[in-house]
């Protein structure tokens, strides 16, 4: 016992002593930085003389895994990061140099993929032979430069910022919805001081109103300006702007008026600090009691990858996720917002609409049982399957397989047209690539509005406008796109002046290294689909667009469903068998015309949403939505992507590929498959590429065994796809957010 | 109430069969006793019946009705007897009793088995949830 | 006491005897037979100052001169059968007690128009639907609903 008392003594010794010993710098009256040597020029030279030098710490890997391509070895320049050597491409700048060194700066207004603004100052770094510390994000590294991160001069310059930052900062994080995941949070844990010298009164900014999406709390503001700097670079809506000078600087739209951009959600991740928050996500949940799923998304055919947070069963919000290759770091408001609609307008029972022509609930047994001796009075050719847009594709394939067992070959997908054709994958892919968009010098878009279809790709578009001036024609109707274009007209006449090559429009495109060719999937709907085909695929030809090594004809689709509809080939054997059918299996499709079904056709509705197409129903069966199972999506460019349950399914819903199963086996012919893994084998044998996950598997190129050039064609113009951006599927046009935004956004 | 129930005493053994049975009766009449009350210190008007409470007690022991030996009755009896009285004495809270005597272990529906025979497995799988 | 009658006098002349004995009534004179503190309250009320009243028809006397420190403010209760001390709104109490010298009625003024709620007074005892149950309580009518999704209705087409 005795021993250890002694033990414990020794060793407190040291410490003990310390404090008692007069010459302590730490009772001294300390001022505000934490490193107090500094303001004793002759203590710190002695403390720097006495300490031995600090041992070197082995090389750190680069922040976030970043890497470096150095397209040739004269273009690498050697700089030295706290000591140590690095190799980084010519006209890099400190700020990453450092950060393929393994070292974070700290940082506020600097961000990657926006222009650089250097006002926040934040990012200072001490370089060897610099009279002052230097903003390292607006720096560009020179060879040899010798950059310290860690000296005391450098975090003094730190401290001092932060102090300053938060001289006009609230203390308001514990009701900030950004406390816990807060640029301003974190970095004053980590550099900034443990006491401020602030005595005055905080200034107040009134708070901007910009629209039902962004919450603002202006006074939380501290300037960084990428809001501003992402609405004019990457949004392309000049609504953003910097008023005033000094204590006086605020960021607020110029005049009264909401911020109208289809990608304005996103200022509200860039923001560092909890000034721009998201209004309905306000107050609902902290960041750290959710549980993040990595998924993607299925409200368009981009299927931009997303992480779902949920709470328990609820999804509380969705944020983007890295993909460079399609959605970079950015999501539109409708993959951002919808998710409310997940929680409104559910059907949760199997239900049967009895002869007074009201729905009542009934049990999975009852309901399967119903429909199987239904399907079994009409004849087979009378029984028609439709996919709705947000099918994933092993429900997709089960439903063929189904209808096929029972000896239909009726089976569609809504939005891919009557008779849509599947032979050729590059006829209905984005074969381009959505970044490789960025290569492209001319883009023809023809009866596609990129912006309310997929912003996503035309954040891409824009993104090449800004950086190469690459030139944009455009064929459709009267849009607002957010970049210089030109229309060229309003329907197939133009399309096919310039098919002729007599439009003014022919030497631009001629002209063009690696032009692409943008056709929307709204085409896919008119009767002279075939004829506009044609005629892109000459401007193709002639234009040089497809080669080898660029292939420039592209197909934009709509939806998250159609291109895995496609590669399983979901093809109506007859062009009208809608108006024929007599059994009408409706898998959550809510957007087909269901006016032609004839009165006593017995139609069976299998969706999350009460829609549209459930007042036709007959009977009811719950699934589960996108974001409580496990499905494989293809994006518009043939990326099979796959989504991931992130909270249980609502009531009795069940899987699709599930109910189509049990509903085989009481139909008596039963499908093979009992799980997932046995579904994608079947799907294997059908469409492979659907396997590979986040894999493109190019098309092969074979324009030329199409049917040649034919004239007609209805001269009618192209309608826009797409009538509200906010409210395309069902899960949006249940969600009260999206109403809103349609409401105040879209007004005219 | 509660005294009554503390006043229930079971002997230390059933000497036959036939006691035990007897004894088995006397305490299905006197949880059957309970019931009103029981009905009114959790509040379960609207949510179960009189008859549902006494087919949930008498399917509790009929699920025992193989036991033949007197021990094994008079054992189980008693920690129904405990039960009981734990109830009684508003030991328990509302969902206690919903979740063990009202919707039971098998859940409100009862399926019965005789229609799912020759399904495959994952039919009755489907029917019962969607997760397996 | 002089006072009292010859008032008394004064108010049946003027009313008439019928008048008297129904405001006699109406102020709670009845209820003073059976209720001792009413009745106490109504002896101390004579000679006091009549400061104000307030909208629940409670009566806020005062009488500096003769009175026992600490008993020279008072309140006689508008609901002369079932009263407690929680019917005094909150601008009165602060007289009541010896808090502030300004009566309720001048800080009247000072109640927030936008969000100041009505007094309402406390009803413990009073019955069961003036019971307090929280939000998931089995008898509490509004029982909160922990669905976290909003069902289709089915409506007849």
């Amino acid at each position: 016992m005795g021993f250890f008392v002694l033990r414990a003594l020794q060793r407190s010794r040291t410490p003990l002593s310390r404090l008692l010993s007069p010459q302590n710098p730490t009772f001294q009256s300390r001022w505000i930085t934490s490193t107090t040597d500094l303001h004793k020029p002759e203590a710190s030279a002695a403390a720097a003389s006495e300490a031995p030098r600090p041992e070197i710490p082995p090389p750190r890997t680069p922040v976030g895994g970043a890497r470096v391509h150095i397209s040739s070895p004269e273009d690498a320049i050697e700089v030295f990061v706290d000591g140590y050597p690095v190799k980084i491409p010519k006209g890099m700048t400190v700020l990453q140099a450092c950060e393929v060194a393994g070292v974070d700066i700290p940082r506020f207004c600097y961000h990657s993929r926006l222009s650089i603004a250097g006002n926040c100052r934040m990012c200072l770094v001490e370089v060897e032979k610099s009279p002052k510390p230097v903003a390292s994000c607006a720096m560009p590294a020179l060879p040899g430069m010798k950059i310290k991160t860690n000296t005391p001069v450098a975090k003094k310059a730190r401290e001092g910022v932060m102090e300053f930052l938060l001289m006009n900062h609230p203390l308001d994080c514990p009701i900030c919805d950004q406390g816990g995941e807060c640029d301003l949070q974190d970095q004053s844990m980590a550099f900034g001081s443990d006491r401020g010298r602030f005595t005055e009164m905080k200034r107040s900014v009134v708070d901007k109103n910009l629209g039902p999406l962004v919450k603002t709390v202006m006074t939380r503001c501290i300037q960084c300006t990428r809001c501003v700097r992402f609405a004019t670079e990457v949004a392309g809506v000049q609504d953003l702007g910097m008023l005033g000078r000094g204590s006086g600087e605020e960021i607020g739209t110029y005049v009264e008026k909401l911020m109208t951009s289809e990608l304005s959600g996103n200022v509200i991740d860039i923001c560092p600090v909890g000034a721009l928050t998201s209004k309905p996500f306000a107050f609902k949940a902290r960041n750290w009691e959710m549980k993040g799923t990595e998924t993607i998304d299925v409200t368009d055919a981009v299927g931009s990858n997303i992480r779902v947070d949920s709470r328990g069963p609820e999804v509380m919000r969705v944020v983007p996720r890295l993909n460079e290759d399609i959605n970079e770091e950015w999501i539109s408001d409708k993959t951002r917002f919808f998710y409310d609609g997940l929680k409104r307008q559910r059907l949760n029972d199997p239900m049967i609409r009895g002869p007074d022509g009201r729905f009542k609930s009934v049990s999975w047994r009852d309901a399967l049982a119903v429909v199987a001796e239904v399907m079994h009075q009409v004849k087979p050719e009378e029984i028609v399957g439709i996919a709705g847009q947000l099918s994933d594709a092993e429900s997709m394939i089960a439903l063929k397989d189904f209808l096929n067992k029972m000896g239909s070959n009726n089976v569609l997908c809504e939005g891919n047209g009557i008779h849509p054709h599947a032979d050729l994958r590059s006829n209905f892919l984005l074969n381009t690539n959505i970044g490789g968009l960025e290569r492209a010098d001319v883009f023809l878009l023809v009866g596609s509005q990129p912006r309310i279809e997929a912003p996503m790709v035309n954040a891409r578009i824009r993104k090449t406008v800004r950086a190469t001036h690459a030139k944009v024609a455009y064929i459709g109707p009267p849009t607002d796109l957010n970049y210089d274009h030109q229309h060229l007209g309003e329907g197939p006449q133009t399309l096919l002046e310039i098919a002729e090559g007599r439009h003014p429009f022919c030497s631009t495109l001629l002209s063009a290294k690696n032009p692409a060719i943008i056709i929307g999937a709204g085409i896919f709907e008119r009767n002279d689909r075939d004829a506009i085909f044609a005629a892109v695929e000459t401007i193709a030809k002639h234009s040089k667009a497809i080669r080898p090594d660029w292939n420039g004809f592209n197909v934009l689709l709509l939806n998250a469903a159609q291109a895995a509809a496609l590669d399983l080939g979901l093809i109506p054997e007859s062009k009208n068998c809608i108006g024929s059918a007599k059994f009408l299996y409706l898998m959550g499709a809510d957007d087909v015309n269901l006016e032609g079904v004839s009165n006593d056709a017995f139609v069976l509705y299998q969706g999350h949403h009460g829609d549209r197409s459930v007042y036709r129903a007959n009977i009811i069966f719950p699934s589960s939505a996108f974001t409580e199972k496990e499905g494989t999506y293809e994006n518009t460019e043939g990326c099979a992507q796959q989504t991931v349950p992130a909270v249980p399914t609502v009531g009795d819903a069940r899987d699709d590929w599930k109910i189509v199963r049990a509903l085989s086996e009481v139909a008596g012919s039963c499908l093979p498959y009992d799980s997932l893994a046995a579904i994608r084998a079947r799907i294997r044998a059908v469409a492979p590429n659907l396997l590979s996950t986040d894999e493109r598997e190019p098309a092969t190129v074979s324009a030329d065994v199409k049917p040649e050039f034919q004239y007609n064609m209805s001269m009618s113009g192209f309608k826009s796809a797409v009538e509200n951006f906010y409210m395309t599927d069902s899960i949006s046009r249940a969600s009260k957010i999206m109403a809103q935004c349609s409401a105040s956004l879209l007004k005219k | 109430m509660s005294f009554i129930a503390r006043a229930i005493k079971v002997p230390p053994n059933s000497a036959t069969l036939e006691e035990a049975r007897s004894r088995t009766f006397d305490f299905f009449r006197k949880a059957c006793r309970s019931i009103p009350n029981v009905i009114e210190i959790y509040n379960l008007y609207d949510v179960v019946t009189p008859s549902q409470l006494r087919s949930s007690i008498a399917s509790q022991i009929r699920k025992n009705s193989h036991i033949n030996n007197p021990k094994v009755i008079d054992m189980l009896l008693f920690k129904g007897m405990e039960e009981l009285g734990n109830i009684v004495e508003h030991a328990k809270q509302r969902h206690h009793i919903i979740g063990q005597y009202v919707v039971g272990h098998g859940g409100l529906v009862q399926e019965v088995d005789t229609k799912d025979q020759g399904n495959s497995e994952f039919l009755k799988q489907f029917y019962t949830s969607n997760y397996f | 006491m002089a006072s009292v009658v010859k008032g008394v006098v004064k108010a049946i002349r003027e009313k008439g005897i019928r008048n008297f004995f129904n405001v006699l009534i109406e102020d709670g004179y009845a209820n003073c037979l059976l209720d001792g503190n009413l009745l106490q309250t109504k002896i101390h009320s004579i000679g006091g100052k009549l400061v104000g009243v307030d909208q629940f028809g409670n009566k806020y006397y005062e009488k500096i001169e003769n009175t026992q420190y600490g008993r020279h403010r008072w309140v006689e209760y508008g609901d002369k059968s079932r009263y407690n001390a929680s019917q005094v709104p909150p601008e009165w109490h602060g007289w009541l007690h010896f808090i502030t010298d300004h009566t309720g009625d001048e800080l009247l003024m000072l109640k927030p128009k936008r969000y100041g709620v009505a007094h309402k007074q406390n009803y413990s005892g009073a019955g069961d639907e003036y019971i307090y149950h929280s939000k998931g309580h089995a008898l509490n009518p509004g029982q909160r609903d922990w669905t976290r999704y909003q069902p289709w209705q089915p409506t007849k087409t």
